[in-house]
């Protein structure tokens, strides 16, 4: 598959003709990347199998897989869309918070891990999405509630005095493996 | 000055009472011992602190790369699902200017197009 892409500098062309009427249609998930990287690992927890068979089908079709795996896709896009609208339906506000704090910290989810917390807590509860990484050494870097490389304390808002927990870590009791 | 000097050493070393001058005063400063001690206290701990500084990096690097990876289906399928519409967007319109369709390459991989045919005018 050549990866070269048509680009035209004079004037935006876009081909605006939809799919035809034999292939099912599907919504976009149409959100940017902040939001997405925000809900990525809820993505991951519910949408694994579909992912899973989209990128075996784009590996079993090397050079066809756009036209053999859009079944695939779609289940792929529909999943992730369902998350992203489960996570708008019930946890908004942390939603909200979260990825406009990523968008405000150059993408850097170590700068967001208070709004990080509250929205893992809230979609836990909600939807029962948990966000693991997978082969993580120790703690899970997003549990810890020190943050070598983060402007402030994890525990604490910019700008309040020491010595006091703005929020709790919910990675303080979880054991060190 | 220096002869009298000289003279006077002698004289002095004759004296049975005479013992040289001898200084027994501690060196300035840290000893070396105490000093390469303390560098090495300190690349101890600076290294300590970097290996801390290291695996949290790659702790966080691990989480970035998931999260990529979780998402790299659904991007994918939709970069396909537009190319697929393209692609049979430009199909149709050459099978009804031309009659049919002409097979460009000597194989069925789909192969992302370099040119594209565009409008004579533009609606804007």
């Amino acid at each position: 598959m050549a990866a070269r892409k048509p680009i035209f500098n004079q004037q935006v062309l876009v081909d605006t003709t939809p799919l035809p009427d034999s292939v099912p249609k599907v919504n976009e998930v149409g959100a940017t990347s902040a939001p997405l990287l925000s809900a990525s690992f809820f993505i991951g927890a519910r949408c694994r199998p579909y992912n899973d068979d989209y990128m075996q089908c784009k590996t079993e079709n090397p050079g066809k897989g756009e036209f053999e795996c859009m079944k695939e896709g779609r289940r792929v896009t529909r999943c992730a869309a369902s998350v992203v609208d489960d996570i708008n339906k019930h946890c908004l506000d942390e939603f909200r918070k979260h990825w406009q704090c990523l968008d405000n910290n150059n993408h850097q989810l170590w700068q967001c891990r208070k709004d990080e917390w509250k929205l893992n807590k809230c979609v836990f509860d909600n939807l029962k999405l948990e966000k693991t990484i997978p082969e993580a050494q120790g703690i899970p870097v997003h549990l810890r509630s020190k943050q070598i490389y983060a402007h402030y304390p994890a525990l604490r808002d910019p700008g309040q005095a020491p010595f006091k927990k703005a929020v709790d870590a919910p990675g303080a009791e979880a054991p060190a493996s | 000055m220096l002869r009298e000097r000289l003279e006077e050493d002698e004289e002095q070393e004759a004296d049975d009472c005479y013992f040289p001058p001898q200084r027994n005063l501690p060196a300035p400063g840290f000893k070396p011992a105490a000093l390469v001690l303390g560098m090495g206290a300190v690349c101890v701990w600076g290294f300590w602190k970097l290996g801390q500084g290291i695996r949290e990096q790659n702790e966080l690097a691990r989480e970035k790369m998931w999260s990529r990876i979780h998402l790299i289906p659904l991007l994918q399928a939709e970069e396909d699902r537009d190319l697929a519409r393209r692609h049979m967007a430009d199909q149709a319109r050459e099978k009804q200017l031309t009659g049919d369709n002409f097979k460009v390459y000597n194989s069925d991989r789909f192969v992302r197009p370099t040119y594209a045919v565009t409008p004579a005018n533009t609606t804007k």
